[in-house]
């Protein structure tokens, strides 16, 4: 497999990126560490003509807290989420889902706006991004936006970015104390698979611990986007949290979901995972909530 | 502890250097000056006539050299067995599956080439095609081959005993159905080759191969071109497991367009490309009905097996007849009935892969051994130790197991595991089980009717002394036959591995069937020896009337000279020695006279010594049809057990551990053996848990990649205890005999009976995917 040819761009500020992307508007994609768009163009699902690489953007690698926040630069790579304490401490589930995704290799190259700008459902960070409420921070050529991360996602490979707009950073409130979650995601095999199924759960309990406040569970690979199970969320809040709630939520969670059958795996299957998945990552939020009190 | 000075150790190995910096030269790695680039035009359509191939736009295109198709290359029919000859180089009339050859581009870069390719146009009237075997066989099916009707590309009619008669006698007779499925042989190194045509006509074509002395006969073959102006050469191979060991059309194309241009041509295949040159192993459906005595007594077995074969034959013929007679051991078993057919299908071809044709039906077989022995209230093991066979018993479709250390091996992985604390014991969920194999040493016959040697081997002294040189045609494809050949020759010669280099892979050094059906360690290694030992018998004679002490003796260890009747004054050949390096800062300390000293002296007196070696079996097997097949001169066999933890509710399997023992005879590199251990062990797992290369509705593998076909990864593999079991094979070199393929039989049905055990499913269909397991489960309304 041959790369088709491309123009190769490397601008040194988020303004000049812009301003590429807007120049060679519909024939430019931004290029991070194309783990994702390089194997596309290889088998020539797409072929851009101009590729804009945000590797020399030093501002797209900051990682860092500050005031109650959590900012996360489009262009930190998987292996430092994996690795990074602040993200351990503040948001465990995208650490997860880091650890989980690909291989050391693959990991070392691939940033976390790449893997959200590839929207794939399967993707390994976006749910728990999702489950945390985290916002897209977004560059154009006419200024910033931001937007809740669940928005950016239109379908399988589509972004409601515009053509000339970068993810620059993903905003994320840390959590407050009586909250956790959990994020699962189960392959055929242990490691560098596509996902049949991938779930986050998130949860927060009122200051007694005894109910909870508030309740995002995110299915992946089992819908065009990442979702969300607004059911099961519906049925958990206010509820005292236990073994029995968490299955029926798990079940309601079966119903949010419209995967397809395709090679790797049927629907039915599919949808008996986010049951299984989704009782497990409440279990893992629940945890993780009674030891952050 | 053996008294070997070399064999049976863990010397590191020759090609470790090399491969550890990254300096081991493949074939993508080779280039030649004016070196042009092909590219292939493949079917896009399962089942179609040509009407028409017009060429005229790639030809024009700016840096194409050439375009061939069947018109150039002529329709001379080839395949791996001779009596089954269904290919041609490039399709005329007809295409037979998704990726059929067509047309072949040659440019001056790959750009360019597959550019052409795209600027072919070809006309097609599409057929209906058949995508499973059903679909083959059924009434007025469409037919792939019109000299093979009914789309059977083989079949075998076999009985010894009297199955029927048997049966009737049984206590206890179980009948079950088990398919596997089709395999990528999914090797790093995707096969390719550069074709060289020198100004006399001479081809050398530099191939990633297991066999060069097969490509050169099919190349001579379909080029016509005399045997002796074509040299097939192998560099670093990364791995072939039986798809590299018959000619590819990649190689018969890009000698096709050097011969047309004038120039070296490079074709590689791409991994898309390596799915659909396939060539690995079958999918197989058998149908089994086994029948014991009330006390585990193997009676009879009665087998019925399918294999959807793809397109053509290649390895095919031996696949279904290897599907049958591997069931002839390990165990006592007085009647075996098989019928077995081998389908063509509108998909890419199915050939050889480690455990050749066995594979399935091992599974098959060992699960239904586990069935009857738990319903006989009798332990697997003990079931299978009464029907063991011992060293020297020959089965009744005429094996010799010449040496068997199966029973050894049941008690190393018994004891290993800690079976008995564990058997029956372990918390639902977990499981553990246990299973059998066994495997040729090397096919007995050659794939076409010869009485060629299956190898030969030439051991040349350095002129100056001290270094020796093994030559052979033998192929070193990642398995260490290089380094197995090395420490043979040290050995038989008497001097350290460092004295010697191996030179192989290379039909100028002789004639070698190549690494297939695990035979080269017992018949190369053979031959090296015999050529190691003829060197050796010159030096000592050369010595001898020098010294004037008979031959007899003298001998060679570790480099030194041996006098078995005390001290012989050797001064006079030290003195000349070092008088003819004058100068040299390295004369030979040693209080005894060194190998490189004696070697020298030999040289002066007899000129260059070399020492030629061969081997081929002796005649092997019955006389009924099909007898070949299965023969060899000696069977490796193996015991393994896996214990497999089962999540209940998403139905994914952990293989927790395993335990493996398997008889290789002697261990000639001891951490080879363990290699060969682990990979076939590696490969049974993913055929078990994962592996399957699957089509759409229209014949296109839809996971032609290697993140789609799922390998185990090294996650994945579970701790391995590996146990040497040697049983000193009479018929092998040293005792040595095979552990390539033997070492993966039992992997699978092993898993297999530990998911029963941790499940209480008989599931009978591979890959036990989650979804699959999950399926079972909720079938059999197991919940947690
Ligand atoms: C062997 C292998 C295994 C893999 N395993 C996994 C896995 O387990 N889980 C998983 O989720 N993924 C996996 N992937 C997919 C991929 O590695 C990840 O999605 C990765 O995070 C992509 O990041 P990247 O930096 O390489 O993106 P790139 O390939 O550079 O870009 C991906 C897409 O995002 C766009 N993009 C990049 N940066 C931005 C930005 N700042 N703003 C807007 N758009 C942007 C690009 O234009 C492109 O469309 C795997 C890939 C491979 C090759």
């Amino acid at each position: 497999m041959i790369l088709p040819k491309f123009e190769f761009h490397e601008p040194t500020s988020v303004a000049e990126a812009c301003d590429l992307l807007a120049r060679h508007r519909g024939k430019a994609r931004p290029l991070a560490g194309g783990t994702d768009l390089l194997v596309n163009m290889k088998k020539k699902v797409m072929s851009p003509g101009h590729l804009v690489w945000l590797g020399r953007i030093p501002e797209l690698s900051r990682l860092e807290r500050s005031n109650g926040t959590l900012w996360v630069g489009a262009g930190v790579t998987v292996s430092d989420i994996a690795a990074s304490e602040a993200v351990a401490k503040a948001v465990s589930a995208l650490g997860q889902g880091a650890r989980a995704l690909g291989t050391p290799l693959i990991r070392n190259l691939a940033t976390i706006g790449g893997n959200i700008g590839s929207a794939r459902p399967a993707a390994d960070l976006p749910l728990s991004l999702m489950v945390y409420g985290a916002e897209l921070v977004l560059a154009g050529t006419s200024g910033e936006r931001r937007m809740p991360i669940a928005e950016f996602f239109k379908g399988p490979g589509l972004t409601t970015a515009r053509e000339d707009e970068l993810i620059t950073a993903i905003a994320v409130e840390v959590p407050r104390g009586y909250s956790g979650a959990g994020y699962l995601n189960l392959g055929i095999r242990k490691s560098q698979d596509c996902n049949i199924v991938n779930v986050a759960s998130f949860l927060e309990l009122d200051e007694k611990a005894e109910r909870i406040r508030t309740a995002r569970i995110a299915l992946g690979s089992v819908g065009p986007t990442p979702l969300r199970s607004l059911k099961a969320e519906k049925l958990l809040v206010g509820a005292k949290p236990d073994e029995r709630l968490f299955e029926q939520a798990a079940q309601a969670a079966t119903h949010d979901c419209t995967p397809i059958l395709d090679f790797r795996g049927s629907a039915e299957y599919r949808r008996a995972m986010v049951d299984v998945l989704t009782r497990r990552t409440l279990a893992m939020a629940m945890a993780e909530a009674r030891s952050r009190t | 502890m053996s008294d070997h000075r070399v064999i049976n150790s863990r010397l590191p190995r020759l090609d470790a250097p090399v491969k550890a910096t990254g300096r081991a030269v493949f074939i993508d790695d080779m280039s030649f000056p004016n070196m042009l680039h092909a590219a292939m035009l493949q079917s896009p359509l399962p089942h179609a006539r040509i009407l028409k191939i017009d060429t005229s736009r790639a030809e024009r295109l700016p840096g194409v050299k050439a375009v061939i198709t069947s018109k150039d290359a002529g329709l001379v029919r080839y395949g791996v067995s001779p009596a089954r000859y269904d290919e041609t180089v490039f399709c005329h009339d007809r295409v037979r599956y998704v990726g059929d050859e067509i047309a072949a581009v040659a440019a001056v870069d790959k750009e360019t080439a597959e550019e052409a390719v795209g600027l072919i146009k070809v006309d097609f009237e599409e057929l209906p095609a058949v995508l499973t075997i059903e679909e083959a066989m059924a009434e007025g099916a469409p037919q792939l081959h019109a000299e093979y009707p009914r789309n059977l590309s083989a079949e075998v009619h076999q009985e010894f005993g009297n199955v029927a008669e048997a049966l009737k006698t049984c206590d206890l007779t179980k009948t079950t159905t088990f398919k596997n499925k089709r395999q990528d042989g999914a090797f790093l190194e995707p096969p390719g080759c550069i074709a060289v045509f020198d100004l006399d006509g001479r081809l050398t074509l530099h191939s990633s191969t297991q066999s060069p002395h097969y490509v050169q006969r099919t190349l001579a073959m379909v080029l016509g071109l005399p045997v002796g102006k074509v040299r097939v050469v192998k560099p670093y191979v990364g791995g072939g497991f039986g798809i590299k060991a018959a000619v590819n059309t990649g190689e018969l194309t890009a000698c096709l367009l050097a011969r047309k241009t004038g120039k070296p041509v490079k074709f590689i295949y791409s991994r898309e490309q390596v799915f659909m040159l396939c060539r690995a192993r079958h999918q197989f459906v058998h149908r089994m009905t086994t029948g014991v005595k009330k006390d585990g007594t193997l009676l009879a077995l009665q087998h019925e097996c399918y294999l959807d074969g793809g397109a053509y034959s290649s390895f095919g013929i031996a696949t279904v007849y290897y599907a049958g007679s591997l069931l002839g051991g390990p165990y006592k078993l007085p009647n075996m009935k098989y019928d077995g057919w081998r389908v063509y299908t509108n998909k890419p071809t199915c050939g050889a892969q480690r455990g050749h044709g066995g594979v399935a039906a091992r599974a098959a077989w060992e699960q239904q051994l586990d069935t009857i022995a738990e319903e006989l209230g009798i332990d697997p093991i003990e079931l299978r130790l009464k029907n063991m066979m011992q060293a020297g018993d020959v089965t009744c479709n005429d094996l010799n197991m010449s040496s068997l250390g199966m029973k050894e091996c049941i008690e190393a992985v018994r004891n290993a595991s800690g079976w008995a604390s564990k058997k029956g014991k372990l918390p639902r969920g977990k499981g553990i089980g246990m299973a059998c194999g066994f495997f040729v040493s090397g096919a007995g016959y050659p794939i076409y009717r010869s009485d060629t040697y299956h190898c030969t081997a030439t051991v040349k002294l350095a002129e100056d002394g001290g270094a020796v040189q093994v030559y052979s045609a033998s192929a070193e494809i990642g398995q260490g036959s290089d380094t197995a050949f090395g420490m043979i020759a040290a050995e038989a010669l008497g001097v350290p591995l460092d004295c010697v280099r191996v030179i192989s892979g290379d039909t100028d050094f002789g004639v070698d069937l190549g690494a297939y059906s695990s035979r080269q360690t017992l018949m190369t290694g053979h031959a090296v020896k015999e050529a190691a030992e003829e060197v050796k018998r010159q030096v000592l004679e050369a010595l001898a009337d020098e010294l004037k002490v008979p031959a007899a003796d003298m001998d060679i260890k570790e480099g030194r000279i041996v006098f078995k009747n005390g001290l012989v004054d050797y001064s006079g050949i030290r003195s000349r020695y070092i008088k003819e390096h004058r100068g040299w800062s390295d004369s030979p300390q040693e209080d005894a006279l060194t190998f490189r000293e004696a070697s020298r002296i030999a040289y002066l007196a007899k000129g260059t010594i070399v020492g030629t070696g061969k081997y081929k079996p002796p005649a092997l097997g019955g006389t009924f049809k099909g007898a070949a097949v299965g023969t060899s001169p000696a069977y490796g066999c193996s015991a393994q057990v896996a214990e497999v933890e089962v999540d209940l509710e998403t139905g994914k399997i952990v293989i927790e551990k395993m335990t493996d023992a398997h008889d290789c005879g002697r261990a000639i590199n001891r951490t080879s053996v363990e290699g060969q251990m682990e990979g076939s062990l590696a490969m049974g797992m993913g055929e078990a848990l994962f592996e399957e290369v699957k089509f759409d509705d229209r014949g296109r593998v839809i996971n032609c990649d290697l993140a789609e076909y799922k390998l185990v990864t090294a996650l994945d593999m579970p701790p391995v205890e590996t146990i040497i079991v040697e049983s000193d094979e009479p018929n092998g070199p040293f005792g040595a005999k095979e552990v390539g393929e033997g070492a993966i039989m039992p992997t699978i049905p092993a898993i297999l009976n530990a998911v029963y055990d941790a499940t209480g499913l008989r599931i009978h269909e591979l890959p036990l995917t989650s979804e699959r397991v999950h399926a079972a489960l909720k079938a059999r309304g197991i919940k947690q």
